[in-house]
Parts: structure tokens; C-alpha cells; sequence
């Protein structure tokens, strides 16, 4: 068998997991000789999942309006912005876009529907669902891992929901940046390969009028949400499954929440809440 | 509109990455933002050239770029006294790294993200192309329009440049903006 001598390109292609399966072969026998080429393998996926973490919280950025209203066609006043000077005569456009969003918005908020969280929750599914490599930053295989590390960035008790008996096995999970606070995400996948997240974060909100938790649902951009406020955290479920379908795992979700099926509690949880045995189902609204 | 051949959902999901691209290509946050309208505004203009099954982000990541570099240079015409110098950075404004959301601002993170805006630019782009984005080379290639054995080289400079920046690490770290 003839060797070709492996050169930096060849190196540089294996680690970033793109080199021709013919070279592979290849370059994982001349590894195998040479501890020193596996350092520079080493030292460039390293390179490349600290560039990652550098760049990655820019993606959670909530998009402002005006790019949806262009990728929606909608942009046409926008289009003078053909040089950074144009700025102050277009800004006015922009801004009678961002009024109606926001109008709207305001609305919604007013009639106690947050909005802003739905929608955020939809995109984040998006953005993280539709990766195929790196759905997740901590795989399903280090599920104790992940729960320690959303527990303490969140300052709050994180529990994975078991959802394998509605056919969704856990992928992993990962750590989102909301408007203010961290948002702690965990996505599930089914044989069809269809994802669904659930997210979290602690929020001051209280649920309802009267405290009590509502489900709430809304279609954004063609991803179903659902979400209610437990228990100081705002939870979303986000998914391409149908409203019912959508409905029925949120339930599970939620009941899973409400007593967690951990080791007996050596002491009451803090806050004062006491998890109820049978939680009883919140209503459905919207 | 109901006669939409992009697909929503992987339209939106692009829109994150067109603007972190953007921002590695300008320097700037709020010219990145203008960049991208202008790059989905084309993208709605010429939607029906899009082949469906394709990579919808790496066609956006083209056509955004295009809108760059033409834009870059009718800069370069304005200004006479800038050379047009494939390699310069003319039409681009001073790199400034927008600080990550405060739980994120980790300072080993924003030192990488300093020493990045220090490389040239065509190979921080390269760079975040390949690393980031995970896109293939052949992809890099056709986004930049250039060989993909540049691809390479580039990515390889940046690389090597980046190793030796953060092994030469300031003993302080200024604050950005």
C-alpha cells in the first residue's frame, strides 16, 4: 500500500471533519504513529469550539424587526440604505416598521400575554432545532452534567422531563441568552426526527389573575408554543407537532414539573412552594 | 405572501448567522444590520432562483456577500486616494467587538474575540466560515468567490496567527465597546 505523506491541509480538513473518506484512513494510521500530528488535530478543534463559544451568544440576539419584514418581503422602504451616510434619511422607514411591531406587542402585553417570550422561544427552537451538529452544547450522555450546569446558571432547580414514553428521547440541552436573563434549554427527538425544546427561565411574573397557571398557545412562524408561568419560572414547550399533539407532551411537561420524580427530598424545596402529589392540570387558554 | 418559495423557518433561522457574518464583515453592528435587510431584500427579489433542497443559508451567505463587496468597492471609488488593494480594508469600518450579553462576557472569550478582529479580515472571515459555521470548504469557496485551496490557506494563516496571539496574551485586557 503507497502512502502519500500527510500535509497540513490534510491535517487541518481531518480536524474540521472534512477531509475525503479516502485520505481518512490515512491520516488515522499516521495518528496513530505520531502522537505529535494528534496535538495539532487537538489544538485546532479546541481553536474551533473556543471560537464557537465566542461567537455563539450573538445568534440568541432577539432579530429586530425590520430583517423579518425583509426576509418576508415586506422591506421595501429599508432599501435606501445603500451607503452608512443614508442612514438618518432612512431610519424614519425603518422606524414606521418598528412601531407596528412593537404597537403590537405592547398590545398583547397589555392584555397580559407575554409575547416577547413565545416568540423568542419559537426562534430559539428554530435556530438550535435545524442544526444538525450541534443542536445541543451538552449531549443527552452527560444529562447529570447538564442539569448541575443549567441549575447553577439559572440560580433555579433544573429537571429534565422524561419524555421517552411519548416517543421523544432527550438530545441534550444548552444555555440561551434571554432578554435579561439566561434561558436553559433541553431538546428531545422522535423516530421521525422531528425536535421539540423546552425552555426555561425565572421571571417575576406571577401566572394568571389569580395566580393560577393557564397554558397559553401561539403559532409563530409555523412553530406551535406553548407556555405558562410555574412556580417563578416561565416555561416554553416549542415543537412541529400539531396544537393537540403540542398540548398533550405539555402536559406531561408539566406534570413531570410539578413532582419531580427525584430521590425523596431531604428537605421542603425553597420558596415555599410545596409540589403538589397529583398537580392538577392548568386550564387551556389562547 | 402566500407565494413564498424560501422556506419560513430555515429563512429565520438564517437570519442569526447573517448577522454574525455580517458583523465579522463590517466591524460593526448596525452596519451589519443594514448589510443583512439589504442581502434578504435580494434574497425576496430573486427567491424563485433559489433551488429548493439546497442550502438556503450558504445561497444567503452568497448573496450577502456580493452585496459586500460591491458596496466595498464603490467605497474604495469614492475615496480616490485609497489604492484598490484586494488585501485592504477599505470600506470597512474599525473592527469593535460587541460585548456578549453580561452572563456571557467571560474574559477569555472576549480576549479570542479581540485577537479574531485582529487578523485580516479575509481570513477572519474565512475563519469564522469554517470554525464557526462549520460550512465546507467548497461552500467557503463559492460564498467568497475564490479557490478553495485560498480557502484553505487562509484558514490555515488565520489559524497559525490566532496560536500565536493568544500565546502572546496581554497581561491586561482593555475594555471595549
Amino acid at each position: 500500500m503507497t502512502s502519500v505523506p500527510i500535509s497540513d491541509d490534510d491535517l487541518m480538513a481531518y480536524a474540521d471533519g472534512q477531509l475525503a473518506h479516502e485520505r481518512r484512513e490515512a491520516v488515522e494510521q499516521a495518528l496513530a504513529r505520531d502522537p505529535a500530528l494528534g496535538v495539532r488535530v487537538a489544538s485546532i478543534r479546541e481553536q474551533n469550539a473556543a471560537l464557537r463559544d465566542a461567537f455563539d451568544p450573538w445568534l440568541a440576539e432577539a432579530i429586530p424587526p425590520r430583517l423579518i419584514a425583509a426576509a418576508e418581503g415586506r422591506a421595501g422602504g429599508g432599501r435606501l440604505l445603500r451607503t452608512w451616510p443614508a442612514l438618518a434619511a432612512a431610519a424614519t422607514l425603518v422606524l414606521g416598521i418598528a412601531v407596528g411591531w412593537f404597537g403590537r406587542d405592547a398590545m398583547l402585553e397589555r392584555s397580559g400575554t407575554p409575547t416577547t417570550f413565545a416568540r423568542q422561544a419559537a426562534l430559539t427552537h428554530v435556530l438550535y432545532a435545524a442544526d444538525q451538529r450541534r443542536p445541543v452544547e451538552v449531549w443527552a450522555n452527560e444529562e447529570a452534567g447538564l442539569v448541575r450546569w443549567l441549575t447553577r446558571r439559572l440560580s433555579y432547580d433544573a429537571h429534565v422531563p422524561d419524555l421517552n414514553p411519548l416517543g421523544f428521547a432527550l438530545v441534550g440541552g444548552r444555555l440561551v441568552a434571554g432578554n435579561e436573563k439566561p434561558t436553559a434549554l433541553v431538546m428531545y427527538e422522535n423516530a421521525e426526527k422531528q425536535r421539540l425544546t423546552l425552555q426555561w427561565r425565572v421571571t417575576n411574573e406571577q401566572g394568571g389573575e389569580s395566580g393560577e397557571t393557564s397554558f397559553r398557545y401561539s403559532l409563530e412562524n409555523g412553530v406551535g408554543v406553548f407556555y405558562w408561568i410555574e412556580d417563578q419560572c416561565a416555561y416554553a414547550l416549542s415543537g412541529p407537532l400539531d396544537r393537540a399533539q403540542l398540548l398533550a407532551v405539555a402536559r406531561v411537561v408539566y406534570g413531570q414539573l410539578a413532582t419531580p420524580s427525584k430521590p425523596a427530598p431531604a428537605a421542603p424545596p425553597p420558596g415555599g412552594s410545596v409540589p403538589k402529589t397529583a398537580p392538577e392540570q392548568p386550564r387551556v387558554q389562547g | 405572501m402566500v407565494d413564498a418559495p424560501l422556506p419560513q423557518p430555515e429563512l429565520l433561522a438564517a437570519i442569526p448567522r447573517l448577522r454574525r457574518y455580517a458583523r465579522v464583515l463590517t466591524g460593526d453592528a448596525a452596519r451589519a444590520d443594514d448589510l443583512v435587510q439589504e442581502a434578504l431584500a435580494r434574497g425576496w427579489e430573486k427567491r424563485r432562483l433559489w433551488q429548493a433542497g439546497t442550502d438556503l443559508r450558504a445561497w444567503l451567505f452568497t448573496i450577502m456577500h456580493n452585496v459586500f463587496v460591491n458596496q466595498r468597492a464603490s467605497a474604495v471609488r469614492e475615496a480616490a486616494n485609497v489604492s484598490l488593494d484586494a488585501e485592504s480594508d477599505a470600506g470597512r469600518g474599525a473592527w469593535q467587538v460587541p460585548v456578549p450579553a453580561a452572563q456571557f462576557a467571560r474574559v477569555e472569550l472576549m480576549e479570542l474575540l479581540q485577537q479574531v478582529g485582529r487578523l485580516p479580515a479575509e481570513q477572519r472571515e474565512t475563519l469564522l466560515l469554517a470554525a464557526v459555521e462549520e460550512m465546507r470548504y467548497e461552500e467557503i469557496a463559492a460564498t467568497m468567490s475564490v479557490p478553495v485551496g485560498t480557502v484553505m490557506s487562509r484558514l490555515s494563516r488565520a489559524r497559525e496567527k490566532l496560536r500565536r496571539l493568544s500565546d502572546e496574551r496581554p497581561a491586561t485586557l482593555k475594555r471595549v465597546k
